[in-house]
């Protein structure tokens, strides 16, 4: 029974990794055929030269570390002084950090474009609407992931011990509180770093430059190089990913009580 | 000199009233203890004193100043909580310091202050060391020491030791008194273990729904309790119901049985109903020791508890426990006997209504 266990644990393991890995080496395959009759780096080449992945990918990973910003600055003291201060609304607050979910982007631009197309609030040519809109979509992985990590801290005794010995709420915000839930703010950043670089939507009706969009203007004209984008995409992602765990990472301090 | 005063203190969460008229004065370097059952308000008075709740009624002064509507961080008062409360993300010496380097003092003045601290918790060897890696002594004891290093003006402390295990839990409290009146500190300490409070406090303030029943020095409350709530929550104790048959006597008489007090009864009449409480350590057999109350008795039960053996006896048909040392050359009754009990006139307490 328990070694039948393991096997089903396994299989289950390896069917998940080719689902993942299978479609992933498939279009890197695919990608290196460019050159007919050998296979070859010629459709990586082409995406790295073309001056709109040169421009669109930058302007994405910008938008994504924007978003990351914005929606730090927000969410933590909102997660923090909700637990807080009013931790009966905690139901309520999570239920509108979920709305992004059932509400289409589609309806969800068109909102942001009316609202901000007219006076007063005439900012829809601004990058400031599009880093605004992707802090909303981005805000059900953060808010929840900074509210877990506030979850495994005892918020309202740091707080009271941190006032105590005479620190202010700016002081306990960046000196106690984040530091305490870095790892959840890394997390809830990662996805949020993810759902912007993928995001389309958005950004197409808006009218910025992003890297979804480019690749779907890539897949309607070529053949090998979306395939080649892709893959360039995932790598560098993952990339962006390790040196945002390197700067927001390092040593602390493990939460837990005493042994 | 009264360094803490608390001045007709209540405190109302919605319809529910949590402190209700409290008054104290706390003496420069006094260690007063707040005890009472859970619920009692106690914890919510400690808070008061902290800033973490404003009183609906009342005020608060240290050392001559109004602080009652003062923000926690304003108080310059040192807090130590249940659960430690050390920030996980910094060391032991960074938490020591973490309120001298609020107050922006030089680094020198903060080194020497840690190192100060860190020698009279006994944790030098511990200065690099994150809260988890120390056990939970280790960890209150960082707590006193980030309490102390900011030389509060008072120092609260909300059951410090009760996540500790029994053994810590001893000698951390001696620990702390000794720190206390060796920097002359004015302290309070919330508790509702009695042995915690009696063997630590100078005074204790003894609490039941949000009022005090009694204030005074541990022999006081322990020995001479006012009300019939202290004389049960503080220690173990028989209390019984009697009605007084001779007020200048002090006689009462429970189902027939005859107790005399050394109370002063003149204020009662013949025939008024009281209550009356004796501790059980202070019952003997009646061959030991001839006293006042001579009283026959059978033994209902018979409990080791170490150095004291606990008896439960019936005296007309009321049920008394009766402490005595445990003497292992001694035989002691057997259940069913029927034996004399004895105690003084000044064990029988008859209680305020």
């Amino acid at each position: 029974m328990r070694r039948s266990g393991v096997i089903w644990s396994w299989f289950w393991m390896i069917l998940g990794i080719l689902y993942f890995f299978l479609p992933l080496l498939a279009t890197f395959l695919f990608s290196l055929r460019a050159e007919l009759g050998h296979l070859g780096f010629k459709a990586y080449s082409n995406v790295f030269n073309d001056p709109g992945f040169q421009l669109k990918f930058p302007a994405s990973v910008l938008w994504a570390v924007l978003t990351i910003i914005v929606a730090i600055v927000v969410f933590v003291p909102t997660a923090y002084w909700v637990r807080l201060k009013v931790p009966q609304f905690r139901s309520a607050v999570e239920l509108i950090t979920l709305l992004p979910f059932v509400i289409p982007a589609i309806v969800y631009v068109f909102g942001l474009v009316r609202t901000f197309s007219q006076p007063p609030l005439l900012i829809v040519d601004s990058p400031a609407l599009l880093v605004a809109g992707y802090t909303m979509l981005s805000m059900p992985y953060m808010y929840r992931a900074i509210d877990t990590g506030l979850r495994a801290i005892d918020v309202q005794t740091l707080t009271e011990a941190a006032q105590s010995l005479g620190a202010g709420w700016g002081t306990i915000l960046f000196r106690v509180i984040f530091p305490n839930i870095r790892v959840s703010i890394l997390s809830g950043a990662f996805l949020s770093f993810a759902i912007v670089m993928g995001e389309y939507t958005l950004a197409q009706y808006l009218a910025k430059p992003a890297f979804a969009p480019y690749i779907a203007l890539l897949i309607q004209n070529k053949a090998y190089e979306p395939a080649a984008a892709t893959i360039i995409s995932f790598a560098l992602i993952w990339a962006c990913m390790g040196i945002i765990q390197v700067i927001g990472g390092g040593e602390q301090g493990q939460i837990t009580g005493g042994h | 000199m009264t360094h803490l005063t608390l001045k007709n203190i209540s405190k109302e969460f919605g319809d529910a009233t949590a402190v209700q008229d409290f008054n104290l004065d706390v003496e420069q370097g006094e260690f007063v203890s707040f005890l009472g059952p859970s619920g009692c308000g106690k914890t919510t008075t400690l808070r008061m004193v902290a800033g973490f709740e404003i009183p609906t009624r009342g005020t608060i002064t240290i050392n001559g100043v109004d602080v009652t509507n003062n923000a926690p961080n304003q108080r310059n008062v040192g807090m130590i909580f249940q659960a430690y409360a050390l920030f996980p993300n910094m060391t032991v010496a960074q938490n020591i310091g973490f309120g001298l380097r609020i107050r922006k003092e030089s680094e020198s003045v903060i080194k020497d202050r840690v190192a100060e601290m860190l020698s009279l918790i006994h944790l030098e060897s511990k200065a690099d060391s994150y809260p988890y890696q120390l056990s939970g002594g280790q960890q209150q004891r960082v707590a006193l020491g980030r309490a102390l290093a900011n030389q509060p003006q008072v120092l609260l402390l909300d059951e410090p030791l009760s996540a500790l295990d029994a053994k810590i839990r001893v000698q951390l409290r001696s620990e702390i008194r000794a720190i206390q009146k060796k920097m002359g500190i004015t302290a309070v300490f919330v508790t509702h273990d009695q042995e915690e409070a009696l063997s630590i406090s100078d005074r204790i303030v003894v609490m039941y729904e949000g009022k005090i029943e009694q204030v005074g020095s541990p022999f006081e409350v322990y020995n001479f309790p006012k009300t019939a709530f202290v004389a049960n929550f503080v220690g173990t104790l028989n209390t019984a119901s009697a009605e007084v048959v001779d007020p200048v006597k002090g006689i009462l008489s429970m189902d027939g049985v005859k107790f005399v007090s050394a109370e002063n009864l003149q204020d009662r009449k013949k025939g008024d109903a009281v209550k009356f409480s004796i501790r059980p350590e202070r019952f003997s057999f009646a061959s030991e020791i001839k006293k006042d109350n001579v009283l026959d008795c059978t033994i209902e039960n018979i409990t080791f508890l170490g150095s004291v053996v606990r008896i439960r006896v019936k005296i007309g048909n009321t049920k008394f426990n009766m402490d005595t040392f445990n003497n292992p050359f001694l035989e002691l009754p057997k259940i069913g006997d029927k034996d004399q009990v004895t105690c003084s006139r000044e064990a029988v307490l008859v209680l305020d209504d």
